[in-house]
């Protein structure tokens, strides 16, 4: 009932293709989180589906109903805004039920659901404040409630969280997908906090200039990242991409002919490797020294020149490395990634070298 | 020291304020006391003398309830005006900037102009009204020479210039409001009107009672287009307090009557001023 359905939408602003062929599809039920940074049009798609923007082509259908010339109010969507969008003249409880009394729902439901929201988000002791007197967390639990208080089933969120600090963030991520889940709500979630979109959704939509670059599972981005751009993308520290260089036993990472990384030809190709899964070994590791090390408590952040290139190491622990301290660099056989230089496309990886470990 | 040279610094603007605002404020309040001197008999403390005078003038009367009709005949049709101009100039419509221009045009025009092209709308016979009023055979009227029609005549000016200027301060207003307020109510199902009523125009509060205050000032203080279409005339049918104030000052040549009707003029806007602030400001949103 409340799956939501593109087919090949566009939005043209002039020549700017804020949104180009985008279709995508969130299965009822599901948290759907649309990734990207500043500019590749997820926002765009967001107000596309809340009906606040008319596509210039393709389709919408909410619940099977094709909604592409619908009002926002007949599309029967929740929307929580990036600067929650509250009502600053009227109460908290005002701007809950404000929806409610727009659709003149009765006076003893919309106290019973006022009463019911507030509970659910904590919201309670303050009902009778103005949002002016609210802390950003509170009036983000406004934001949220006004959008549930509506009990529409889908609920669409555009960076709800961007103007929290860290703790808060981290906090209220559980609070909305555990709400979601009770709820059992489709929400579609527009942010560019990879954190966020790990940690909370069941599918990503990684977007590039008004183009889906890969969608799939969170642990499908990480583990698989179908082009350099989303390697780039999931994870802290990103992905170490290094440019190969041919040589005489295998490809070698360019700039340190010694040591082969992979088998066959190297030019024209980019490796991939996590910090995370790359390893402090000895001989006959990939040698390299060590240009700034960062201790972040459970782990250190190195910072590691290896040839031309730079790699990030996260060892565990504290690591009394100073700059040009001396390293020999290791992975699993099945950590790297491969990439096309050009292109920037994965590309498989069948012929990888054992590596040392 | 530090004294020393704060006071140098104030003085200049400080003897211009005294000398031209607050020493003649002060100077009309005691003149109000005294009978006009002339060269036989000098001015003497007559007391509450020119008050006692002043309620029993039917002028004064006529006059004072003239601008009364001529501020509630004003006032709340400019400011509901002007926010239906600036929601309408706010919207994305073509050519905005020049309707917002012509919008705003009466206001930059000096009242003196404004007087002299409305003359020429409301002369009998040849005028704009007239000749329009004779597409469908009526017959021609003295605007401004009927007591009956004279004030509402003027009042429909006064409106045609001011509106254009609170237009201003309304479209200010509306352009510091967040559009995603706009985009939640209408996500909620609130319809333009709803949105209007129950969010906008609160909102706008701040405005309006700045725009009250200033359109209430404005219409006991606004008397130029008097001296080019009547003259206060007919019989004082279209005369407004400040004007009358000129008349007794500058053509009786009575200061100390003229005096007191300033007393009051200014007590009386300064009553209405704290009135507004006190009732409005219950009901105004600041944040």
């Amino acid at each position: 009932m409340s799956e939501i359905v593109l087919e090949e939408v566009s939005k043209h602003y002039g020549a700017v293709r804020a949104v180009d062929g985008v279709s995508l599809r969130a299965a009822a039920g599901k948290f759907l989180v649309l990734l990207g940074p500043s500019a590749c049009g997820k926002s765009t798609v967001l107000r596309l589906i809340a009906g606040l923007e008319e596509p210039t082509q393709g389709r919408i259908f909410i619940g099977g109903h094709d909604v592409t010339r619908l009002e926002p109010d007949k599309r029967r969507v929740s929307m929580v805004f990036q600067s929650y969008a509250l009502f600053p003249h009227l109460s908290v409880a005002e701007n809950i039920v404000f929806g409610l009394k727009v659709r003149r729902t009765p006076r003893p439901e919309r106290e019973e659901r006022l009463a019911r929201v507030a509970t659910l988000v904590g919201l309670t002791e303050v009902l009778a404040r103005k949002p002016a007197q609210l802390s950003g967390g509170q009036r983000q639990r406004v934001a949220l409630a006004r959008a549930i208080a509506a009990e529409n089933k889908i609920c669409l969120m555009d960076e709800p969280l961007s103007n929290l600090d860290a703790q808060l963030r981290h906090g209220m991520r559980v609070e909305i997908r555990a709400l979601q889940q009770r709820l059992g709500m489709t929400v579609v979630y527009v942010t560019h906090d990879q954190v966020e979109a790990m940690s909370m959704a069941d599918r990503v939509i990684l977007m590039r200039q008004g183009r889906i670059e890969q969608e799939g599972a969170p642990e499908e981005l990480y583990a698989q990242p179908a082009t350099m751009f989303a390697a780039r993308f999931i994870g802290t520290p990103a992905m170490n991409l290094v440019a190969l260089a041919d040589g005489p036993r295998g490809a070698t990472i360019r700039g340190a002919p010694e040591t082969p990384v992979l088998a066959g030809p190297g030019a024209g190709r980019v490796l991939g490797v996590r910090p995370e899964h790359v390893a402090l070994t000895g001989e006959p590791g990939v040698p390299g020294s060590v240009a700034s090390a960062e201790y972040h408590g459970a782990d250190t952040i190195l910072e590691v020149r290896v040839g031309d290139e730079t790699l990030f190491v996260r060892a565990p622990g504290r690591r009394e490395l100073g700059p040009g301290a001396r390293v020999r660099l290791g992975w699993k056989p099945e950590a790297p990634h491969l990439f096309d230089a050009g292109s920037g496309v994965r590309l498989d990886l069948n012929q990888t070298l054992p590596q040392p470990a | 020291m530090k004294h020393v040279y704060g006071w140098l610094l104030l003085t200049p603007a400080a003897i211009l304020l005294v000398g031209f605002t607050h020493y003649p404020a002060a100077a009309t309040l005691v003149d109000s006391f005294f009978s006009t001197g002339t060269a036989i008999r000098p001015s003497r403390f007559i007391g509450f003398g020119n008050y006692a005078l002043l309620a029993e003038d039917p002028i004064f009367w006529k006059v004072l309830g003239n601008n009364l009709w001529f501020a509630l005949g004003t006032i709340p049709t400019s400011i509901a005006l002007a926010i239906l101009m600036a929601v309408w100039v706010n919207d994305r419509l073509p050519a905005r900037a020049l309707v917002r221009m012509a919008y705003f045009t009466p206001t930059v025009l000096p009242m003196i102009a404004v007087a002299n092209i409305w003359l020429f709308f409301y002369t009998p016979q040849i005028g704009l009204v007239d000749q329009f009023r004779a597409l469908f055979g009526a017959p021609s009227h003295n605007w401004l020479g009927d007591p009956g029609t004279v004030l509402a005549c003027l009042m429909v000016m006064v409106i045609w210039k001011e509106a254009g200027f609170f237009m201003i301060f309304y479209l200010a207003a509306l352009q510091s409001l967040p559009p995603e307020l706009e985009e939640a109510a209408k996500i909620e199902g609130a319809s333009r009107w709803h949105f209007f009523r129950r969010v906008m125009f609160p909102l706008l509060m701040p405005t309006t009672l700045f725009v009250l205050v200033n359109a209430t000032i404005n219409s006991f203080k606004l008397v130029d287009h008097l001296f080019i279409l009547t003259k206060g005339g007919p019989d004082n049918a279209s005369s407004l307090l400040l004007y009358y104030i000129y008349q007794v000052a500058f053509s009786f040549f009575d200061t100390a009557y003229a005096s007191t009707l300033t007393v009051v003029l200014l007590a009386l806007l300064a009553g209405l001023a704290l009135v507004q602030f006190h009732l409005v400001e219950k009901r105004v949103h600041y944040r």
